[in-house]
């Protein structure tokens, strides 16, 4: 399962599903569904088949880089593509009877799969135009997805998004026509060979705060971040666990750490720019959370606020404070898109995401409620979830950072104010459980009933992973995250993986 | 296996049981957890018997070369009386709970987190790791919120406040252990021992670290969680976690990192003076005015803390050994109380003081344990009570200076007002007229009555043999902080006083039976020649004090403690609240509005990135 030859199938796969499902469902309705399922399990098994695989590199027709298109899979990657498919198997089961009330079902199937395809594509892709025509593909269909209800709120907010997400990718595209202006090439790795000491070039950092921008849009990042609260909460649960789990981290994180740790080199001002800018998330995020009392637009602030942690951690720049990010970035896809999955499981049952107008759900559906439980518990950081270790780990970077590097006392005013939004979040999670799962069950929802059992698997599922990612946090942390910080962080390894031999670093495209 | 990993394993597994076990098997639900906090118990006895071994260590997880997450337990003196204090009170709990919680929903989650709440208390308790100190702790805050919320629906804001405010405490620790951990460059607690509190970052670690303590025990200023979970938790959470558990362990880290961890710097030692005769006064005023039985005791499990944080503040062995002495007794008779009210409200229907009364002779022992350790918390002679917070007078007339004798004048104030406010109590629910509505109360069944009466005993016992629990319970672990020997000015001996007390009830009795007293004549009652039917003339208690709530300055303050301006929670929620209403009136829905966020946040950017 391990052979290079495996990787153009995490895209092929999905995108043939997308083109097929359409066809398929008119022999039988069910087909798309099925489709779905077995899609998601065969890209889970790839992954699978991905973790303890070496770094690879994949030519495209075995045409050579520069000149050819290649896909690069190193440990940062095959771990995003197994959170990938881990999370979208969950969602797809979930769906598979939470979509029932919905009509053009297959229609939602082909979408989610573009999605699919579009997210393995950025994170697979080694060529910075390919990265950004798959993000294309998948903010494309997030845009549609998010309007799939076509109620007036839906449709409001895909237009928000797509103008913002539109606004976003320009920037992107235009960023990419000046680095190549300045460069020559979109190869990832020759990129990062021709802008080696380039670090004071004023094209360099204009393209630079186009691609923050952009790509800090895409991550839904303080000031860029005001369509997520419309968009997360109106897409269907499903889509919303999607969107939160992974697209703003497939699309933004990712694409932010790998530009700015293994391609540009513009010196520690990124650094800098991406610790405010995630502090700054965290904060806001987490007050405009706090007052909320819609279910999932109090979890889409959150969404902002917890992407402010893993940008803290990449701004940071230690080894600590990366490896703490790219943790909490897997830990806040599994309990993210898990708190998603029970709001939608609320919203299901009682009609309603108004948290003052639910109560005592704990005592109607079990598993639902220990789900969410769980996963508020890990979202709050409370030990053994694995929201804890993650923030923790976090928490001592940020501590550690007074020594090690220049930030001096500043650093223990910013692990206050890290400590200050983990609380936060606690309050609001509290708010939470108090409303939705504890208290007196009303009359008008006495005759509720647990979810059927597809959306019971995938909730217990992705709690049983809360629960596991925390108590094996030292492993997770030796195994995965580690090494695929190694891999963030070091463009010479990056670099000699697509070229194996130095003297091709001659054969580029001319000026 | 090392003999520390059992009290922690065993009830966290029995939990696990008590979880998974089917509902038609309730019976055998509450017997393993009977028998797991028996046998817990037992265990925690025998760890008690030994000389601490060495500590157990097992590596975990290394987040640096120095933040180094083991599996470290050691039991020292501190430790093992406090382990072994605890878990008597989850055996006495869950013998209560069999009869007290009947017929209440949720049952099975109830055992299991009462045994998950022994297991991570003694996890706390045993923990040579500050980061597994906090783990425990953190799971114990988890718990306590979910134990509140199986009280119901009238349960639910009690819950959420206790949650965010021992939550807010945690998260203060985790910044303090990180913070300690950057000076020191470890995380083993027994490496620290009397550091001076020096430098800017070690005194906000040390802070950190108090307000973990401070808000677990209930101290003012972090005390309104627990007058809020009275109204609404089951009483026996009530009993086992606020008023038992959650004292000793929250005094159990005040003394650790007051006495062992790092030598306090005397400002830092008169804050915790001041804090302690604060929370005694304050809480007690409040106590004296209120109207439901669960919540005046909640206040009384406040209030009661500041003896305990005057006594460790002192920083003298008198002061530290009365200090640690009134953390155990004020477990023994407020879980007690706590108890008794369980007791009344179960059989009565309503902790309500105005809808109680004459209950003594229906609950005869639930009276007579309620008065045994109401005069232990009012520190009555011979009982518990009075041993102890002499002891912490002592301690204060050891330190000596005026500064002090304020002190002493706050305690003693504090404790006269503490018995005006069980008098309040006491009449108001045993004695006066019996309402017509409660002539059929049952007493107390065998499961209810028998942890109130071992608990009424040992009021007694601790008070007339005060030697034995402090030369064996506590002498040892006063000595093995350090803090030099103890000088006992005067114990008082009440074996000789107790002896005349006892015949003096004998005598009582005697006439009782003897006399007439029993033989009374019963009339209807009439005045002026109009009878009267009783409700009518039935004087409730809650009047008593009502002079000192409308007395002049008073009345503002009690007025604005009522609304919450003394209340943290209240306050932050207010301030919090205006911060996100200016927030959100910055996303107002309008997509030029958010086009113009990200317009000028590209210009910053390449501001900031260009220089131009």
């Amino acid at each position: 399962m391990d052979n290079p030859q495996f990787l153009p199938l995490f895209v092929a796969l999905p995108l043939a599903a997308a083109f097929l499902i359409p066809l398929l469902s008119r022999l039988n309705r069910a087909l798309a569904e099925t489709s779905s399922v077995v899609t998601g399990a065969a890209l889970l098994l790839l992954a699978i088949g991905r973790i303890n695989a070496p770094a690879a590199v994949y030519n495209m027709g075995d045409w050579r880089p520069p000149f050819g298109i290649n896909i690069v899979s190193d440990s940062l990657s095959s771990l995003m593509l197994l959170l990938i498919a881990a999370i979208s198997l969950c969602v797809i089961v979930y769906a598979l009877s939470y979509m029932k009330s919905y009509t053009a079902r297959p229609k939602f199937y082909t979408l989610l799969m573009l999605m699919i395809a579009g997210m393995n594509g950025v994170v697979l892709s080694g060529d910075i135009f390919n990265l950004y025509v798959f993000l294309e593909i998948a903010a494309i269909s997030s845009y549609a997805l998010v309007a799939f209800g076509t109620e007036d709120e839906e449709l409001e907010a895909a237009f928000k998004y797509l103008v913002l997400g539109g606004v976003a990718s320009s920037f992107i595209l235009l960023g990419i026509a000046f680095l190549y202006s300045l460069t020559g090439t979109l190869n990832l790795a020759q990129l990062a060979q021709e802008l080696e000491g380039m670090s004071g070039n004023r094209m360099l950092l204009l393209v630079s705060a186009f691609f923050i921008m952009g790509f800090g849009l895409k991550a839904a990042l303080v000031p860029f971040h005001a369509w997520l609260p419309d968009a997360h909460p109106s897409a269907p649960a499903p889509i919303s666990a999607m969107l939160s789990g992974l697209l703003i981290k497939a699309l933004g994180v990712y694409v932010l750490i790998r530009l700015f740790y293994t391609v540009l080199d513009i010196g520690p001002v990124a650094g800098t720019i991406l610790m405010v800018l995630g502090l700054l998330s965290m904060v806001i995020g987490v007050f405009l959370a706090v007052g909320q009392w819609d279910f999932k637009r109090l979890l889409a602030y959150h969404s902002i606020s917890q992407m402010g942690y893993v940008m803290l951690g990449i701004g940071l720049g230690t080894p600590l404070g990366i490896a703490g990010a790219i943790f909490h970035l897997i830990n806040h896809g599994v309990f993210k898109s898990l708190l998603f999955l029970c709001s939608g499981a609320v919203e299901n049952r009682t009609g309603t995401r108004n948290l003052k107008e639910l109560s005592g759900l704990c005592h109607r559906m079990p598993v639902t409620s220990a789900s969410c439980c769980v996963a508020s518990l890990s979202i709050s950081g409370v030990p053994p979830f694995n929201g804890f270790w993650s923030k923790l780990i976090i928490i001592v970077a940020a501590v550690q950072a007074s020594t090690t590097t220049s930030l001096g006392n500043v650093a223990y005013v910013i692990a206050g104010i890290t400590v200050l939004v983990s609380f936060m979040t606690l309050v609001s999670f509290a708010k939470v459980q108090k409303y939705v799962l504890f208290g007196k069950l009303p009359e008008r929802l006495a005759k509720i009933k647990e979810v059927p059992a597809a959306m019971c698997v995938s909730l217990i599922v992705l709690a049983i992973l809360c629960l596991s990612l925390g108590v094996l946090s030292p492993i997770m942390l030796k195994r995965f995250i580690e090494p695929a910080r190694d891999a963030a962080v070091d463009r010479k390894a990056y670099i000699e993986r697509v070229f194996p031999n130095t003297e091709t670093k001659t054969a580029h495209l001319g000026d | 296996m090392n003999e520390m990993l059992w009290p922690i394993l065993i009830p966290a597994f029995a939990g696990l049981v008590v979880m998974i076990l089917p509902a038609g098997l309730h019976k055998l639900r509450q017997a393993v957890a009977l028998i797991a906090a028996v046998l817990t118990c037992v265990l925690a006895a025998m760890l008690f018997s030994k000389e601490g071994g060495p500590p157990y260590v097992l590596p975990w997880f290394q987040i640096t070369q120095t933040f180094d997450f083991e599996i470290a337990l050691r039991a020292d003196a501190l430790s093992r009386f406090i382990v072994l204090a605890a878990n008597v009170f989850g055996v006495l709990v869950v013998l209560y709970s069999l009869s007290y919680m009947k017929g209440r929903e949720r049952l099975r989650e109830y055992y299991a987190y009462l045994m998950w709440t022994l297991a991570a208390a003694n996890l706390a308790l045993l923990a040579d790791n500050l980061l597994l100190l906090l783990i425990g702790w953190e799971v114990l805050t988890v718990l306590l919120f979910l134990l509140i919320t199986i009280g119901g629906g009238a349960a639910r804001e009690g819950a959420g406040k206790t949650f965010v405010m021992i939550g807010a405490s945690d998260c203060a620790m985790l910044l303090g252990i990180v913070f300690l951990w950057q000076i020191k460059d470890t995380l083993t607690l027994s490496s620290f021992s009397h550091e001076t509190v020096d430098g800017g970052i070690m005194v906000i670690a040390y802070v950190l670290l108090l307000v973990g303590a401070l808000t677990k025990a209930g101290a003012m200023p972090f005390h309104s969680w627990i007058p809020k979970a009275a109204e609404g938790a089951p009483v026996s959470v009530m009993a086992f976690l606020p008023a038992a558990l959650d004292k000793l362990l929250g005094i159990y880290l005040l003394a650790r990192i007051s006495l062992f961890m790092f030598e306090l710097s005397l400002g830092l030692r008169l804050a915790l003076l001041i804090i302690g005769a604060a929370t005694v006064i304050l809480a007690v005023m409040a106590a004296l005015v209120q109207h439901n039985l669960k919540k005046l005791l909640s206040f009384h499990a406040v209030s009661q803390v500041g003896y305990m944080v005057l006594g460790i503040g002192t920083g003298v062995p008198v002061g530290i050994l009365g200090g640690l002495f009134h953390m155990l007794n004020h477990a023994v008779y407020k879980c007690c109380l706590f108890l008794c009210a369980g007791a009344v409200e179960k059989r009565a229907g309503t902790t309500e003081m105005e809808k109680l009364g004459g209950l003594a002779r229906a609950m005869p022992l639930t009276f007579i344990g309620f008065l045994i350790a109401s005069f232990a918390i009012s520190g009555v002679p011979p009982f518990n009570g009075f041993v102890s917070k002499w002891l912490i007078y002592q301690g204060l007339l050891e330190v000596g200076g005026y500064t002090s004798a304020i002190f002493l004048v706050a305690a003693l104030f504090g404790s006269a007002l503490t018995l005006a406010s069980f008098v309040k109590a006491i009449y108001s629910v045993f004695l006066g007229q019996r309402p017509p509505e409660l002539a059929n109360t049952r007493p107390a069944g065998f499961a209810m009555a028998t942890p109130i009466a071992f608990l009424a005993l040992i009021c007694v016992l601790f008070g007339v043999f005060a030697r034995v629990p402090i030369q064996y319970l506590i002498g040892p672990a006063v000595a093995e902080s350090g803090a030099g020997e103890i000088r006992l000015a005067g114990l008082w001996e009440p074996g000789l006083a107790t002896l005349l007390l006892l015949l003096s009830v004998a005598v009582g009795l005697v006439i009782y039976w003897l006399g007439s007293v029993g033989k009374a004549r019963r009339t209807s009652i009439f005045v002026g020649g109009e009878v009267h039917d009783a409700e009518e003339i039935r004087v409730p208690a809650t009047g008593f004090y009502e002079t000192i709530r409308t007395a002049g300055p008073l009345e503002a303050l009690y007025r604005e403690a009522a609304e919450g301006a003394y209340d943290i929670y209240v306050l932050a929620s207010r301030y919090g609240s205006n911060i996100v209403g200016m927030l959100r009136a910055l996303h107002n829905g309008v997509l030029s509005s958010y086009l113009a966020f990200c317009v000028v946040g590209l210009l910053i950017l390449m501001f900031v990135l260009l220089k131009i």
